[in-house]
């Protein structure tokens, strides 16, 4: 008896599992598993491995090599009394104030090149070039740029500028910063251009026709148009530039090795973690970093919002609240007459 | 049916991935990967010429590169990876070594592979432990830390008999890393501009090299003294005087810098680290350099010094032969040693090891073997030091050409530090952020201030000292000098 419910019981369960193979039950979980087993793997490898190494050694005291030894929040501390690590992020102004000015450029050409013009594709190609070069190449190419009677000198002498008169790009501590920041921007530029131009072409056309009816100049249909339509792309690209501008290193690393005044928190990072061995105080430091990028980032997104409605609705602030008024005074109607 | 498809689709699918995850890795991996073939097969052949002759088994252990002869366990067989600064003659001049290499051991097969920016990154590939059989020992690693990293040559004092310099990556008492090369330090010059500037008796003191810079400058159209500020590393090669070249005491870097008081104040006889600095620093003050310093191009001062556009660099005698061959003019370019002069009247110059080569103690025994051989074959018989214009590493071989001004002039070697201190100076270092020898932005800081006036020199020296003093009091360096 026993054995014949048992071998049922097999039987049954073999069924099933059979059945549930014939079905194809197993090909969803193997195809997910199998398809995000290497980008999980690899995310895992190179992202969080790193980063939570990262975290644990900003809590020792040590080199590469070598004997490390736990000295809690003092690396932290040190962080924070050293006045080289906090007035580095004063440079971090320059760059963001170049992100300003890049974006606004970026909507400039942007809207231009939207439109039916002359050369169209040329333009957008050459100025979405620059962001396909790597970024020690970029910085190369303007220390060249900025040589003493080189490419800049000679490009301002033609325009009537006496070389004499003109300044060091890199040695003058006072404009120095905003020449880095002239790299950064030229960079970028094309490539936060080519996201408004794909922002813009998907605004209805019909906007523009109603527009041209009414009387619209080309000022009043950017403002009203094509600059509420793009909003979340603007607001994107706002905070990124800012993140990107907190961490700027390339150019300064690059061009002047963070001489004359130049060097940003990352090349003071950098320098402290191989120059001068001490890897713990500069995890620390990438900790302290990203804490403020975090910060600075919620900072931002709780402005927009309240500017901007977020910028992915199309309903203003005002809008939504009269209609939400609207909906709490319905319901209220209707619970009033259920009573 | 529509399964199989299915299965054998998915297989292909992951089989792609797996195979896009193996591209990232670059050219190394390409090196690597291909390493393993071939010393599976080396492995194989060895067995059976072990079986043979036995001659590969029975050498390998423990044994010191003073007891090997060149030529001898000729049909030894490896593939040795090499890592390497020198970037600039991968292709040409080790190639050639290979191959003359080769004639002797025709079954040893050598990748060499140039590395820019060694130094940082060799720290990091060292961690790995498989990161190939030779390199050059960073000069930041912690000397307890060699035998965990490379393979012991042999007992300092034996091979202190045969080969220079080999104090410097030494532990216990053994030797961890034989240099490739030696220099000494001093200033590399254009004998014509000195000449067209009317400079006749060689400078011997800050002061008078700089007037003889001034003299360049009146007089030439020349740089009186290219800083090379913009590369970086030519600022932090200033700390290299310091020793040796400003005090004439090989105790002075490692034994008794670690315990000095204010060692960076300025010394009324002008020698000591001040008065190096004092020479960067009034060099710039004075207008003596580059116009703008920030765009200086290093790749470009070479042909100009040797056109007689600059007068004189402040480099290690390596940089020589780079400057000579740079140009048409090879024997306008001279070397003199630092213009400081001790209370003895005697001028000194440091010297010491170039990069050391080392072996991975994880390599295998073959590995280990056929490194020494090479490496041994590389210090006697490939000539490196004179096609580098650097220090014979062989004692009793005859000094390059370039180091007739030096005539007279004592060369001093560092001492190592003493034992129970190995890693006091390196603490020091790193921990105060003076960063001799390693970090090039607290010589880079003496010239911006000089250039902006921002600061004396007397207030950067104290501020070195203040550090200097925090790092002793951290590892309780005991004051002495």
């Amino acid at each position: 008896m026993n054995a014949k419910t048992e071998s049922i019981v097999a039987t049954k369960s073999e069924g099933k599992f059979s059945k549930w193979i014939k079905r194809g039950g197993w090909q969803k979980p193997l195809v997910i598993v199998t398809f995000l087993f290497i980008p999980l793997l690899l995310l895992f490898t190179f992202t969080y491995l790193p980063f939570f190494k990262m975290i644990q050694f900003s809590f020792f005291d040590m080199k590469y090599l070598g004997a490390r030894e736990f000295v809690g929040l003092e690396n932290y501390q040190e962080v924070f009394t050293r006045d080289d690590c906090f007035k580095a992020l004063y440079l971090s102004l320059y760059y963001m104030a170049g992100s300003f000015v890049q974006l606004a450029l970026a909507l400039y050409f942007a809207t231009l090149l939207s439109f039916k013009t002359k050369g169209n594709a040329f333009f957008k190609g050459t100025m979405f070039f620059p962001s396909l070069i790597c970024g020690i190449a970029v910085g190369y190419i303007f220390k060249f740029f900025y040589t003493r009677g080189f490419v800049l000198d000679t490009l301002l002498s033609w325009i009537g500028f006496n070389p004499e008169n003109l300044p060091y790009w890199l040695k003058d501590t006072r404009i120095n910063n905003m020449s880095l920041v002239a790299t950064s921007l030229w960079r970028y530029m094309g490539q936060n251009m080519v996201l408004f131009i794909g922002a813009i072409m998907s605004v209805d056309q019909e906007m523009y026709e109603a527009a041209d009816l009414d009387g619209a100049n080309k000022w009043q249909r950017f403002k009203y148009i094509i600059l509420p339509s793009i909003k979340t792309i603007v607001v994107l690209n706002l905070i990124l530039s800012i993140s990107g501008s907190l961490s700027a290193f390339e150019p300064p690393f690059v061009i002047t090795k963070g001489t004359m005044g130049t060097g940003t928190y990352f090349v003071i990072m950098h320098k402290i973690a191989h120059e001068n061995q001490k890897v713990g105080l500069a995890s620390a430091m990438a900790v302290v970093l990203l804490v403020i990028i975090v910060l600075v980032t919620i900072f931002q997104k709780v402005t927009m919002n309240y500017l901007f409605n977020d910028g992915d609705e199309d309903e203003s602030r005002a809008a939504k609240k009269k209609r939400k008024q609207a909906e709490k005074q319905k319901k209220l109607a209707s619970k009033g007459m259920g009573a | 049916m529509i399964k199989w498809k299915q299965i054998s689709s998915l297989v292909l699918a992951t089989g792609m991935a797996l195979s896009m995850a193996g591209c990232g890795g670059s050219t190394s991996e390409t090196t690597a990967s291909a390493s393993p073939e071939t010393s599976t097969e080396t492995k194989t052949e060895t067995k059976e010429e072990a079986v043979a002759t036995e001659t590969s088994e029975a050498v390998p252990k423990g044994v010191t590169i003073d007891q090997l002869t060149l030529g001898d366990n000729a049909d030894l067989t490896a593939t040795l990876k090499i890592l390497t600064h020198r970037t600039d003659i991968v292709d040409t001049v080790f190639q050639d070594y290979v191959k003359q290499f080769n004639e002797i051991y025709p079954n040893i097969t050598i990748q060499y592979e140039g590395t820019t920016d060694y130094a940082e990154n060799i720290l990091l590939r060292l961690t790995t432990n498989d990161w190939g059989q030779i390199c050059m020992v960073p000069s930041n690693l912690d000397k307890d830390e060699l035998p965990n990293y490379f393979e012991s040559f042999g007992d300092l004092s034996t091979i202190s008999e045969q080969y220079m310099f080999v104090n410097n990556r030494e532990y216990e008492n053994k030797v961890y890393g034989i240099p490739s090369t030696g220099n000494a330090q001093g200033i590399v010059y254009n004998k014509k501009v000195f000449e067209q500037a009317g400079i006749t008796e060689m400078p011997k003191t800050p002061d008078e090299f700089l007037d003889a810079l001034q003299k360049i400058k009146d007089n030439t159209d020349a740089v009186p003294m290219y800083s090379n500020f913009s590369a970086g590393w030519t600022m932090g090669a200033w700390d290299a005087y310091i020793g040796g070249s400003a005090t004439g005491d090989a105790d002075f870097m490692n034994v008794k810098l670690p315990h000095m008081k204010d060692p960076f104040s300025k010394r009324d006889d002008m020698t000591g680290p001040y008065s190096v600095y004092y020479v960067l620093y009034e060099a710039t003050a004075r207008g003596l350099i580059e116009d703008d310093p920030t765009t200086s191009d290093w790749e470009g001062c070479k042909g100009m010094i040797n056109n007689g556009e600059i007068g004189t660099m402040v480099l290690g005698s390596w940089a020589v032969t780079q400057m000579q061959e740079a140009g048409p003019n090879p024997d306008d370019i001279g070397y003199m040693p630092f213009p400081i002069t001790q209370p003895d009247g005697k001028q000194y110059a440091s010297a010491g090891p170039d990069y050391c080569y080392g072996i991975n103690v994880h390599a295998t025994d073959e590995e280990k073997l056929a490194s020494m051989y090479y490496i041994k074959w590389l210090t006697e018989e490939s000539g490196f030091s004179y096609d580098q214009g650097g220090i014979p590493i062989q004692k009793g071989d005859e000094y390059p050409a370039i180091y007739d001004a030096f005539d007279g002039i004592d060369l001093i070697v560092d001492n190592p530090s003493p034992v129970g201190e190995e890693t006091l100076f390196t603490d020091i270092n790193n921990e105060s952020e003076v960063g001799l020898n390693t970090d090039n932005t607290p010589d880079s800081a003496i010239l911006e201030a000089a250039l902006t006036g921002s600061k004396t020199l007397d207030e950067i020296m104290a501020e070195w000292n203040e550090k200097w003093a925090k790092g002793q009091e951290k590892y309780n360096a005991e004051i002495k000098y």
